[in-house]
């Protein structure tokens, strides 16, 4: 089915308007449950980081003074205003763009698992699967959604993760704090995107 | 190390242990080494620092240092790391509503509120969780925790009619710590009958209403089901024996009594009683008269069967009872007349000579059998040669022949006055009834028997009125004819309807003469029948009694016995006004 087709071309200058034209173009294809499903992914992916950074200790994760992940350059909103006055489009498309530059580090953190003590091992590697697995659901669901949201939600900026050798234990808990935080802006994104798209819902919101 | 997002960063901080005052301070450190000093101690309480929001951002790391300085240099804590981001405690909800509503009856209770004014739930910049609890007043109760999820109402059932409830709620952001627990709110729930209780309130007076009206059957049926449950065991009896009498208590009446009646009761020869049979005169209107001795049984049928299992008061007809005996006591009956025609004919010649002298006897059909004892008498009687017979006594000496029909009335049984009428007839004439020398069975045998119980049969003689033995003049002629032999080998005669006697045309005089007494046997095994004076009162027949039959009480003597030659001698001048007939129920028994 080809989607653009079906859809007018929704303005996105206007959120709550481009929303609603959205919605209303496509009253076959439910949105608010698309956006809902994804929200509901990526708090359980973050979930699962924040699980993964308390069991294994803040001791083992030392947070960098200078927290400097991979995904740094990737400007996001600072604040609540800030946040809230960036369309939807560009939130899903920083949202998506997170998403996607984090799929080739998980599976660096996967092998490398027995670097850190044999205690974690297991907890970490079984955590990671399953945050590989809701990540990667996610990533479908937002490649959808964003086909419906017009083009300007088909931006993905690329954020490389370049790491050739093996990485250590210092490593590995870095990584994980930095997928902390991006699990959570992942999050916050999808769920203000969530509220902006139930305005006939209000009791989401 | 709670932070609100929102609005402050506030830490607090552990107290030193050391005792010198300290001076203090707080930095913050973001990721560029900038160093941002507390400058405010006391908005978040003792040992806090308050950082607002211009200096805290999100998704960004910092790190905080407690300094201690005091005289002798500095000392800095552990650092702490946090992103704001992760700690965000919200205020409680507010606008706590609770409000009881029914649900077709029962009531529940409704809870809303309101997110915390500060958190911004709107933009979804927030997402907020709720979780409330509920506690009744008592101070045993618990807190019930009821998770809300992300809806600002709830409602709780179950609740007790009458009782008060306490109710708070709190909540927490999708990734944070919960918030303080909202101020309580008291709900008092209005009484309400539960309806479980009111179910087992119904059962209740079901079963009560249930229960009462098995009572009240159960006493409705009281005496049926006595009977069916534990039925009435039949006491020994003894005839002739005065009940009332022992009621009074006074021994010697009692004493005289017991001795004055046949007791003891003397065993029957049934067999005898059935081969041997009285020969009783037969006159030429035999057969017509049989008829007519039954149809008057017929109408006696009216008189009622004492339904008393213990009463002598069987049918006072007996002829009644052998038809209800299946034909069997009927062919008896036959058989009897035929030996009794066959009787009859013999004594033919002597019949005519009684017939001269004899007297009419009314032909009552009293059948009461032995009334005297209150055993039923189900015998299929001795109906011997059934026509009326006179007494006849060829051999006989006696002048008189007279026949007295004696009725064989039903009686009470041990009426107080009956040992004075015993008394009485023992001394009144007699007839003396002697049987047919025809009879095939041996007499002789009879004879001392019936002697032997003369005088039991006479007292056995238990009438309720005086009987006075009187004997009839010759001028009537009364027949009878044995009816049955009872089971005290009691032969029971009843009057054959004369000529001039009916059943509905029995006259009834006042004071009559009863023969139905047996008042002994004499030597040539003759019945010595008792001339009794029968008042007239007696109708305790079971109301049929119509005027047919005299009211003359029944009474048996044991064992009637066949002495040949039935002889009556009539020996008394009276004349029986009425019909009577001489009851062969006062036939002795053959043996003692």
């Amino acid at each position: 089915m080809q989607l653009e087709t079906i859809l007018p071309v929704c303005s996105p200058a206007h959120k709550q308007s481009f929303v609603l034209c959205v919605v209303a173009m496509c009253r076959a294809v439910p949105i608010n449950d698309l956006i809902y499903r994804a929200s509901q992914q990526s708090d359980k992916l973050h979930a699962l980081s924040t699980m993964l950074t308390q069991e294994l200790g803040s001791e083992a994760f030392p947070i960098d003074r200078v927290l400097a992940c991979h995904t740094s350059s990737l400007q996001t909103p600072t604040d609540k205003e800030q946040a809230l006055q960036v369309s939807e489009s560009d939130l899903l498309s920083l949202a998506r763009s997170l998403l996607q530059a984090w799929s080739d580090p998980l599976e660096v953190l996967s092998s490398s698992t027995n670097v850190l003590p044999y205690s974690a091992q297991s907890t970490l590697s079984k955590t990671i699967q399953k945050m590989q697995e809701h990540s990667k659901d996610l990533k479908d669901g937002l490649d959808i959604l964003s086909s419906k949201m017009g083009p300007a939600a088909q931006t993905i900026t690329s954020l490389p993760f370049i790491q050739t050798n093996e990485i250590g234990q210092d490593k590995i808990t870095k990584l994980l704090s930095c997928f902390r935080r991006d699990s959570h802006k992942i999050d916050s994104f999808l769920k203000v995107l969530r509220c902006r798209a139930a305005n006939m819902q209000p009791q989401v919101c | 190390m709670p932070l609100s997002r929102e609005s402050l960063m506030y830490l607090s901080m552990a107290r030193c242990s050391e005792p010198q005052r300290l001076y203090r301070r707080l930095e913050g450190r973001r990721n560029s080494d900038v160093v941002h000093e507390c400058r405010d101690y006391h908005t978040a309480g003792k040992n806090s620092c308050f950082f607002n929001k211009n200096n805290t951002l999100i998704w960004v790391s910092y790190n905080i240092t407690v300094v201690a300085t005091n005289a002798l240099g500095k000392t800095y804590s552990d650092p702490l790391d946090i992103d704001v981001v992760y700690i965000v405690q919200p205020h409680p909800p507010e606008k706590l509503e609770v409000t009881v509503m029914k649900d077709q009856g029962w009531p529940f209770l409704r809870v809303s509120w309101e997110p915390p004014r500060k958190a911004d739930t709107r933009s979804g910049w927030i997402t907020l969780i709720y979780e409330l609890r509920v506690k009744l007043e008592d101070e045993e109760s618990e807190w019930e925790n009821h998770a809300a999820g992300q809806q600002k109402m709830f409602n709780i059932f179950s609740l007790r009619s009458g009782g008060t409830y306490l109710i708070q709620v709190r909540c927490k952001p999708d990734h944070g710590f919960w918030s303080e627990w909202s101020s309580t709110s008291y709900v008092k729930v209005p009484e309400y009958l539960h309806r479980e209780k009111s179910v087992w309130i119904l059962v209740l007076v079901f079963s009560a209403f249930i229960l009462l009206l098995l009572t009240w059957l159960i006493h409705m049926n009281s005496h049926s089901l006595k009977h069916c449950m534990l039925p009435p065991v039949p006491g020994p009896k003894i005839k002739g024996f005065d009940k009332q009498l022992l009621k009074s208590g006074k021994s010697d009446e009692v004493f005289s009594a017991l001795v004055v009646s046949d007791f003891p009761p003397t065993t029957s020869n049934y067999e005898d009683l059935l081969v041997e049979y009285l020969e009783v005169y037969m006159p030429e209107q035999q057969e017509l008269m049989v008829d007519k001795g039954k149809d008057h049984d017929g109408c006696l049928k009216s008189i009622g069967l004492a339904s008393d299992s213990d009463s002598g008061r069987g049918s006072c007809d007996s002829d009644n009872l052998l038809m209800d005996k299946s034909g069997a006591p009927k062919e008896e009956q036959q058989q009897q007349n035929q030996e009794g025609d066959q009787i009859g004919k013999e004594t033919q010649g002597p019949k005519e000579a009684w017939e001269k002298e004899a007297m009419p006897c009314a032909n009552e059909d009293v059948v009461s059998p032995d009334a005297s004892s209150e055993k039923v008498k189900t015998w299929p009687s001795v109906f011997s040669p059934v026509t009326p017979y006179s007494p006849l006594d060829p051999h006989n000496s006696l002048e008189m022949h007279k026949q007295h029909c004696l009725s064989n009335t039903q009686f009470p049984p041990g009426s107080p006055s009956s040992d004075h009428y015993i008394k009485e007839a023992l001394q009144s004439s007699y007839w003396e009834v002697c049987f047919n020398n025809n009879q095939p069975y041996p007499q002789t045998e009879v004879h001392p028997q019936l002697q032997a119980h003369s005088d039991r049969n006479i007292s056995a003689v238990n009438d309720r009125n005086a009987p006075t033995g009187l004997l009839l003049p010759t001028r009537m002629t009364e027949y009878v004819e044995v009816q049955r032999v009872n089971e005290e080998n009691k032969v029971l005669l009843h009057p054959i309807p004369s000529g001039h006697s009916r059943e509905k045309a029995c006259p009834w005089v006042g004071q009559r003469d009863d023969y139905s007494k047996v008042k002994g046997v004499d030597s040539d095994n003759g019945l010595l029948l008792q001339r009794e004076v029968v008042e007239e009162e007696s109708m305790e027949m079971a109301g049929a009694a119509e005027s047919c039959y005299t009211s003359s009480i029944a009474f048996t003597t044991p064992k009637p016995t066949a002495c040949s030659p039935v002889a009556l001698p009539v020996q008394d001048e009276r004349v029986l006004a009425v019909s009577g007939y001489v009851d062969t129920a006062t036939v002795f028994s053959v043996h003692t």
